[in-house]
């Protein structure tokens, strides 16, 4: 298990609108290259000199940005079946936008109530700082927007992808870090697993009862209960997501794909549990590619 | 409290609205009745932040991952509903105002230009705020005295009654706490109609029993169901035993200052503080009780086509939820009865998608019961109750971290309100979903004399800050032949009980 994460998914390439032309953008061993932008750090500063910045630099500045997000994981793909359809289109009508549009929180910074008389100069002051609190946060609310439009419109692979990349981040934190990420990751990890216990078991989504599991060892999956309180409780490590569900193993088989023993594409060796309760299995498998020839979305046979 | 277990269920429950969207793509959650999607996220964070679970950042937090998930996912759902393209908001544009508004409106302002006295604002029940009273020095301990004192007046044709409810002198100044009501004025207004200007102030007069004369000033209250202030300049010196209150036609009626013995029977009792015992998650759930003993009734007579469900459905709704969440968050004990009761409570109510895990309880706390039985009993033609106000005062106990003060009772057009102070650092709020107020997080009721409870519900809120009067709407109203009332406040920390006779006045 210290091989790294990604060892099961494929490189993965995205055309992308930038200047006068679409560029290729790669994602490939974790990292992310643009092939057609030589040194995107001098374009960087070209950019904060009055230069037009690059759609491909800003597209890998917001996956750097994001790349340890927790909204990522709420944000993006459950499952083959959550296909997220954004276009370069909508990305550049939400830019265009600015701050408006239907995409901004409801939840987001209110105005200030009307006021019927000149308020004194302390509250005019504190009035203004609190309108400048609102356009920060307004600003930040709307590049996060932006941010989560460019990279979800790289399509599906980069979005598990960078699930994956995110939750490897925050899979191991520091004992006084955990009560901040468990709550998203475990909610992450149940969005993920439960579409997917139900297509293992049949089992209700609902009735998913998933528990972060720190290593050693892979964690438990058992059956508890009966008719209405009939549960799944499933403690798996929060790097499952990256190291098996990025890479559409988890339902392999008949097996629920549990960690992988040795990673590699389009070859590997995983652990698998045929039914709840059970011991896993070691299982060779191998990656199918879909008739793009991309492997994006794989699908894993035994 | 179990913060990561309270954030752990919200974050799960959106994960479980997200779920039902991707089963079920042309019935999704956030087009879903009340109580899915993100309202029902909303009712519960509401709850959690309630009980001190989950910090507003939190939920924001997680709302704004809600709401971009669900937007990524609708960006095709309409023709030409893109990223950049403004939808349809559900804001509600104000109807202008009535006929009768207006007309109003301009009968006072022509009252206006023929009069001197306070500026009159145009429209109906929208009149200025109480100005803060500047504080005053005075000496000694706050007072609270019931008046009931009605004060006739005629001018120019005009002629209406000022009713004292009580006096009460703190550090943020001495006051009359009144209502007040017009008689004989053009038809339009009726009675009741607030407008400032028409109060002959000059003709009442206020002395202490040395002789000294006090300017009077008047904050109008913001609506006809409001309270407003007579403010006495100085403030009385703390050392005064009664002060005379003269109006033109009107014998002077004495005030008396001086504390009332046991035996008076105008004293009343002396509160009776004690702990109340509740958990916070449980304390919430009485709250919300009562927000539902309120709300659906007001639903059941009124209008509504079959497919739009009301606010009470939208309550109901969350309930499982919010019941759940609390005991994720620690802030229930899953062997608390007031689930079972709140259960109950909706079954007596015909709301019967709760989704409240425990069986209904067998039995309902006694003033449960009694609102119940007056609903069952309640004809629809049954006649409002008369209009009337009623002299009451009482300095309650301090009830988590909050000082509150009687200051009287007022029936008008129906409805019954009971006029509260409260005093204390009270965080600025406004209700929620679940028409929650984190500034006033109390459980009224009142018992009458003859044995029934009324529940009182914050329905005004005079201005936010140390001392804030505010009005608590009881339904079912209060008869006026009610002799006595017990007020009985829960926080989550204790609880107070006051007992107060009423002295009634009418408008003529």
């Amino acid at each position: 298990m210290t091989d790294p994460w990604f060892e099961c998914l494929a490189p993965c390439e995205a055309l992308v609108p930038c200047g006068q032309g679409r560029h290729v953008i790669r994602w490939e061993a974790g990292a992310l290259t643009l092939a057609s932008h030589a040194d995107p750090e001098a374009e960087l500063v070209l950019a904060a000199l009055g230069g037009e910045k690059a759609r491909c630099v800003e597209v890998a500045q917001a996956w750097r940005r994001h790349a340890e997000d927790l909204s990522v994981l709420a944000i993006g793909p459950r499952g083959p079946d959550d296909a997220i359809a954004v276009s370069w289109d909508d990305v550049a009508a939400a830019a265009q936008a600015g701050g408006h549009g239907p995409m901004m929180p409801p939840s987001g910074p209110r105005a200030a109530p009307h006021r019927l008389a000149s308020p004194a100069i302390p509250t005019a002051a504190r009035a203004q700082a609190r309108r400048h609190h609102v356009e920060e946060e307004m600003e930040r609310v709307t590049q996060r927007r932006n941010d989560m439009l460019s990279l979800l419109a790289l399509g599906y692979g980069f979005q598990v992808r960078l699930i994956g990349q995110v939750a490897q981040a925050n899979a191991d934190p520091p004992d006084e870090a955990m009560a901040r990420v468990r709550p998203p990751l475990v909610a992450a990890m149940t969005g993920r697993l439960a579409p997917v216990a139900e297509a293992w078991l049949g089992i209700d989504p609902d009735q998913v009862v998933v528990s972060l599991h720190r290593p050693p060892g892979w964690g438990s999956v058992e059956l508890t209960g009966r008719g209405e309180q009939r549960r799944l409780m499933v403690s798996l490590p929060a790097s499952w997501l990256g190291r098996v569900w990025a890479a559409g193993l988890p339902l392999t088989g008949r097996h629920l794909v549990v960690a992988v023993a040795r990673g590699g594409w389009p070859e590997a060796r995983v652990l698998g549990l045929r039914a709840p309760g059970a011991e896993p299995v070691p299982l060779d498998v191998h990656a199918v590619v879909g008739p793009s020839g991309a492997g994006d979305v794989p699908h894993w046979e035994l | 409290m179990d913060r990561e277990g309270a954030e752990t269920y919200l974050r799960l429950l959106a994960e479980a609205k997200m779920r039902g969207a991707l089963a079920r793509v042309a019935d999704r959650p956030w087009h879903s009745p009340p109580g899915g999607g993100r309202m029902g996220i909303m009712l519960v964070a509401e709850a959690l932040t309630a009980v001190g679970a989950l910090g507003t950042e939190t939920v924001d937090d997680i709302l704004a991952d809600f709401d971009l998930a669900v937007s990524v996912r609708q960006l095709h759902d309409q023709p030409g509903a893109g990223p950049g393209m403004a939808r349809s908001m559900p804001y509600r544009i104000a109807p202008p105002g009535t006929m009768h508004a207006a007309a109003v409106a301009r009968w006072a302002a022509q009252v206006q230009a023929r009069r001197s006295g306070p500026a009159v604002r145009a429209g109906w029940l929208v009149l200025a705020e109480p100005a803060n009273p500047e504080p005053s020095v005075a000496s000694g301990a706050d007072r609270f005295a019931p008046v009931g004192l009605t004060v006739p007046f005629y001018d120019e044709g005009i002629s209406g009654d000022m009713y004292l409810m009580s006096f009460v002198q703190t550090s943020a100044g001495a006051r009359f706490i009144t209502v007040w009501g017009i008689n004989s004025t053009p038809a339009e207004l009726g009675s009741g109609a607030l407008f400032p200007s028409l109060i002959p102030l000059d003709l009442l007069t206020v002395t202490d029993d040395r002789g000294t004369r006090y300017e009077l000033d008047f904050r109008p209250g913001s609506g006809l169901e409001h309270a407003s202030e007579i403010g006495l300049r100085p403030a009385p010196p703390g050392d005064v035993r009664w002060l005379d209150v003269a109006a033109p036609l009107s014998p002077p009626v004495r005030l008396d200052l001086d504390s009332k013995t046991p035996d008076d029977p105008a004293a009343g009792d002396q509160p009776q503080a004690g702990q109340a015992e509740l958990s916070p998650g449980e304390h919430l759930l009485l709250m919300l009780a009562d927000r539902l003993l309120t709300v659906v009734p007001e639903c059941l007579h009124r209008w509504r086509p079959p497919a739009a469900p009301g606010p009470e459905q939208a309550m109901a709704a969350g309930l499982g939820d919010i019941v759940a969440a609390l005991e994720a968050a620690g802030a229930l004990s899953p062997l608390s009865p007031v689930p079972a009761w709140l259960a109950a409570l909706c079954a007596c109510l015909g709301l019967g998608e709760h989704r409240i895990a425990a069986p209904p309880a067998p039995d309902l706390p006694e003033h449960w019961l009694s609102l119940l039985a007056h609903y069952e009993r309640r004809k629809p033609d049954t006649a409002p109750v008369r209009d009337g106000y009623a002299g009451a005062a009482a300095d309650l106990a301090e009830l988590d971290g909050i000082g509150l003060a009687v200051l009287g009772l007022h029936n008008t057009e129906g409805n019954s309100s009971l006029h509260l102070l409260a005093r204390g650092r009270t965080p600025e709020s406004l209700p929620g979903k679940l028409g929650l107020r984190r500034d006033f997080p109390f459980s009224v009721w009142i018992r009458d004399s003859g044995g029934r409870w009324h529940v009182a519900q914050p329905a005004g809120w005079h201005r936010p800050g140390c001392e804030s009067p505010l009005r608590l709407r009881l339904v079912p109203p209060l008869p006026r032949s009610t002799a006595w009332i017990e007020v009985l406040a829960t926080g989550q920390s204790g609880e107070v009980r006051a007992r107060l006779p009423l002295r009634w006045g009418y408008p003529r």
